[in-house]
């Protein structure tokens, strides 16, 4: 899970303009946390509480800070600071380093890099990147789809028919993100739900075999990553299981701690799922839209009733 | 006669039908001069049976008695909710 500056490197230099200042070897150090810290306290001598094993940047502030200082006492100092299993510094603002850090680093196998970019806009970038990299994933076993732009995870036993839907769907016109593996990633309070893999939208079928669903419906027909809004579990029917009548409440199930609205579907042979799909797809829009049909019913049928009560009751006092 | 002040409102509709599906048995419930089929919640619903109001329930089928006793236990209990 931690990131080799190597790496760091190899795949983000051109988006955080990044360049190395000491020497190769150091950037075998490894970035194990997603926060990032400003070392101006630790430079200014202050020891308690720093947060030396996250990614220290080096502003305007700290380099004029270090600037200002006498060599001998800003060479103390570094000792003092380098002595920390810190991974490494990142310069921003393209500013220049202080000779003795540089060599001092080398000394201590601690990686200095340097960005062009301003502070600012290299910590958020930075920030997003570690936040993503080391966000909480699960693997579950399911197909994703997106339906009419709602994000739905299919789930149940192997050959219960998520692929045959989802190519059903497909056909529809809604586009498939993944099946039989699904990535799920934490986001903030949204599940993201990816590929485990970049070889493409493939599936199998059973009794075909694999099919490519890009080659065969088009581009319209995959996307790369979905949040999800609802599970649906597809389940075979069973007569005595209790299944959701009227919808006035939900069912709840917890992916890496965010809960999300669960539906258990019966299907049967000659059942249209598709179709029901669309229709889980469209009652989640129209929810969040702020219409809820089951409530909208029963609401009618209970000021209904209560009419009703009303006028027997004036009906008995009459008599 | 409907003894729970709220009437056959959503929730002792829902309870109705997950009790009559239980069972083997036809379950139909007349009112006036509906007669809908119990084991369908937009039927039971559509009785709109106020407190107060009549309704006669009829069980057909090998588990018949079975059924009936526990619906009438429901209507008894107030679907326990007084």
């Amino acid at each position: 899970m931690n990131i080799k500056l190597k790496d760091l490197l190899q795949m983000k230099a051109k988006e955080l303009s990044l360049t190395p200042i000491t020497k190769p070897v150091t950037l075998n150090n490894e970035i194990s946390s997603k926060y990032i810290s400003r070392p101006g306290l630790a430079l200014a001598g202050f020891f308690e509480r720093f947060a030396y094993k996250r990614v220290q940047i080096l502003g305007e502030t700290e380099i004029s800070y270090m600037q200002s200082m006498k060599d001998e006492d800003l060479y103390d100092r570094l000792k003092e600071v380098l002595i920390y299993d810190i991974p490494c510094f990142i310069v921003t603002k393209g500013l220049s380093v202080p000779k003795q850090m540089v060599f001092l680093a080398e000394e201590m196998k601690i990686a200095i890099l340097k960005s062009a970019l301003t502070t600012d806009k290299f910590f958020h970038l930075l920030r997003n990147y570690l936040e993503d990299h080391f966000a909480p994933t699960r693997t579950v076993h399911g197909t994703m789809i997106d339906v009419y732009g709602v994000g739905l995870l299919l789930t149940g036993k192997s050959g219960i028919g998520k692929s045959e839907c989802a190519l059903d769907l497909v056909e529809r016109g809604h586009r498939i993100i993944t099946d039989d593996a699904v990535k799920i990633k934490l986001a903030g309070e949204n599940l993201i739900a990816l590929p485990t893999n970049d070889f493409g939208h493939f599936m199998e079928i059973r009794g075909v075999g694999l099919i490519d669903v890009e080659k065969m419906f088009g581009i319209q027909a995959v996307g790369l990553e979905k949040q999800i809004d609802v599970q649906l579990e597809l389940m075979p029917w069973q007569d005595n299981m209790d299944y959701e009548r009227i919808g006035l409440s939900d069912n709840y199930v917890d992916i890496l701690g965010v809960k999300k609205p669960i539906i258990y579907l019966p299907i049967s042979p000659g059942k249209n799922v598709s179709v029901i799909i669309e229709v889980v797809a469209m009652n989640y829009i129209l929810k969040t839209f702020g219409y809820d049909a089951a409530k909208v019913y029963t609401d009618k049928l209970q000021s209904e009733l209560l009419k009703k009560t009303a006028l027997r009751k004036k009906q008995i006092s009459k008599n | 006669m409907i003894q729970n002040k709220l009437g056959l409102h959503a929730r002792p509709a829902t309870v109705l039908v997950k009790t009559a599906i239980k069972y083997r048995s036809d379950f139909r419930i007349k009112k006036d001069d509906m007669e809908i089929n119990g084991k369908s919640i937009m039927g039971v619903m559509m009785l709109a049976a106020e407190f107060g109001s009549e309704i006669e329930l009829i069980t057909d089928g090998i588990d018949e008695e079975f059924l009936m006793r526990e619906l009438i236990e429901h209507f008894e209990n107030k679907f326990d909710e007084e």
